[in-house]
């Protein structure tokens, strides 16, 4: 279990959440609900950008939550929550990032009688739909930027998703994916480098 | 430090994970040295052209997990588990010790044993696990609550003990009125549910959704996301008599430039009528130019017709 892995080090928790989690543990349901609310919105963010799909992003976050309802009360204060919480969430994500790599990825950008359609773009981009030139160089972009995120193994995109889009530090990311600060520094590297070698001419 | 060493501390540079020593030595090198400092902008050009692909979950799809996740747990999600030995465990612990004589052979029998309980005896009647209070006051339960078990692995170790992993689901029959909010939790659950056949009956059962907002977002997601086209036409139904609500509106205009079924779109055209604005004129429009399906496009004509509107952009 991830909590059997808990590190010694990690944040305490503030008074409040350390207070939730206690009533959670003994019970009470509106502090669960007020726990998951806590964190929930990050966790989402995390599993939909990882896995680039809001069916995936759904199904881990109910997985996850459902995972510290049935394990809160092993849960021991020895490590942050938000560090065991992430250990939860990112064993899930990485499970469905390796069953990916065996079955073939469906690709973001679909040809319709329209003309290419981004899957994953939830808004216009106003001066660029102005500009076709832009348009083109821009979905060619997004292309090979999937491409890259793509050709990462799901350890370095795991790694690079939580240093680059969810901010945290290369130690905690290390605790929470049960390895050092200096292996976690490796897989940043080697995920620069390949997406650098694939964005090339881009960059 | 040298060109080598600079390029694999690039990363760490552009993140701030250097060490203050590291980091004065790294830009005492940039100074010196224009190839990594040419390097060095590139790092920084990459991390630019990824923040493009950051993504943002869509505005309901949180609600709708936690709607899901709280109804699963509402539901019979087994609870925080107690300390104290269960039956099963006890079960297990006495059978090992009724194979206790058996020398050798007492390790695959009672694996063996076991694989046969998992496969044959399958449903286990009563409550193996403690199950979080729910608090239903107004529902009838069936008193013959029941758990679907599977075996899914059993390991046994040199000690001549069995480690076994069990899945378990809970079944059981719930019934009220449709108007009880502890219903429609379930219903809410059911709406949002793996099964096509519960999702079509579920929504069609949501009540209220103009008052429960929890309502109303499940049949807005069901409408904008469900792969199913019979749960999106009960969806569309369902929110009829709040054709004119903008969320509504915002989502209808969606399906209509999205849904890949021209009934679903005739029939948002049907909704849309409720709304006359710019906005449900220029959706129209937009429609018109690029709608594949005649009838649609007719019906979508005819509209901005008798709204005297013209029937393209210019």
């Amino acid at each position: 279990m991830a909590q059997e892995a808990a590190g010694t080090v990690g944040a305490r928790l503030s008074p409040h959440v350390d207070a939730l989690i206690r009533a959670a543990q003994s019970g009470d349901q509106d502090a669960f609900e007020q726990l998951v609310r806590t964190y929930d919105q990050s966790v989402l963010r995390l599993a939909m950008n990882l896995l680039r799909s809001p069916e995936d992003a759904r199904d881990v976050y109910q997985e996850a939550f459902l995972r510290v309802y049935r394990n809160l009360h092993a849960f021991r204060f020895d490590c942050s929550f938000h560090t065991w919480l992430y250990r939860i969430v990112t064993n899930i994500c990485l499970d469905l990032l390796r069953k990916r790599k065996v079955r073939k990825e469906e690709p973001s950008v679909v040809e319709t009688s329209d003309g290419p359609i981004d899957r994953l773009d939830t808004h216009e981009e106003g001066a660029a739909a102005a500009d076709p030139e832009r348009a083109m160089w821009n979905r060619e972009l997004k292309q090979r930027i999937d491409g890259a995120l793509g050709g990462l193994t799901p350890r370095e995109r795991m790694v690079f998703e939580l240093r680059h889009y969810q901010g945290l530090r290369l130690r905690n990311i290390g605790e929470v994916l049960g390895t050092t600060e200096e292996a976690a520094k490796n897989c940043l590297f080697r995920a620069t480098q390949k997406m650098r070698g694939v964005l090339g001419d881009f960059l | 430090m040298t060109c080598d060493s600079v390029t694999k501390l690039i990363p760490l540079y552009y993140y701030g994970e250097l060490t203050p020593e590291e980091e004065d030595l790294f830009d005492q090198h940039l100074h010196e040295c224009a190839v990594c400092t040419a390097e060095m902008e590139r790092q920084r050009v990459l991390a630019a052209a990824l923040d493009v692909r950051r993504l943002s979950p869509p505005p309901l799809l949180l609600e709708g997990c936690r709607a899901d996740l709280m109804a699963a747990i509402a539901g019979g999600a087994p609870a925080i588990e107690k300390a104290a030995k269960g039956p099963w465990t006890l079960f297990l612990e006495a059978l090992n010790l009724s194979f206790a004589g058996f020398g050798k052979m007492r390790q695959p029998a009672g694996a063996l044993a076991l694989i046969a309980i998992g496969f044959l005896a399958a449903r286990f009647s009563g409550s193996l696990i403690p199950f979080a209070s729910n608090g239903f006051r107004s529902m009838s339960l069936s008193p013959a609550d029941s758990i679907l078990s599977t075996v899914r692995s059993v390991k046994p170790d040199s000690a001549g003990r069995v480690q076994i992993t069990v899945d378990e689901t809970r079944r059981r029959e719930v019934s009220g009125r449709l108007d009880d909010p502890d219903i429609q939790k379930f219903i809410l659950a059911g709406s949002r549910g793996e099964n096509a056949a519960v999702r079509v009956e579920a929504v069609g059962l949501l009540r209220n959704p103009g008052d429960s907002p929890q309502a109303l977002d499940s049949l807005l997601n069901a409408l904008a996301n469900d792969p199913n086209d019979g749960v999106r036409l009960k969806a569309l139904n369902a929110l009829k008599p709040l054709a004119g609500d903008p969320r509504v509106s915002k989502t209808l205009s969606q399906v209509l430039l999205s849904d890949t079924n021209p009934a679903v779109r005739m029939q948002v055209i049907d909704l849309m009528v409720a709304r006359r604005d710019d906005a449900t004129v220029g959706v129209l429009q937009n429609l018109v130019q690029r709608e594949e399906n005649s009838g649609v496009r007719l019906k979508a004509s005819n509209v901005l017709k008798d709204w005297n509107a013209s029937i393209g952009t210019f």
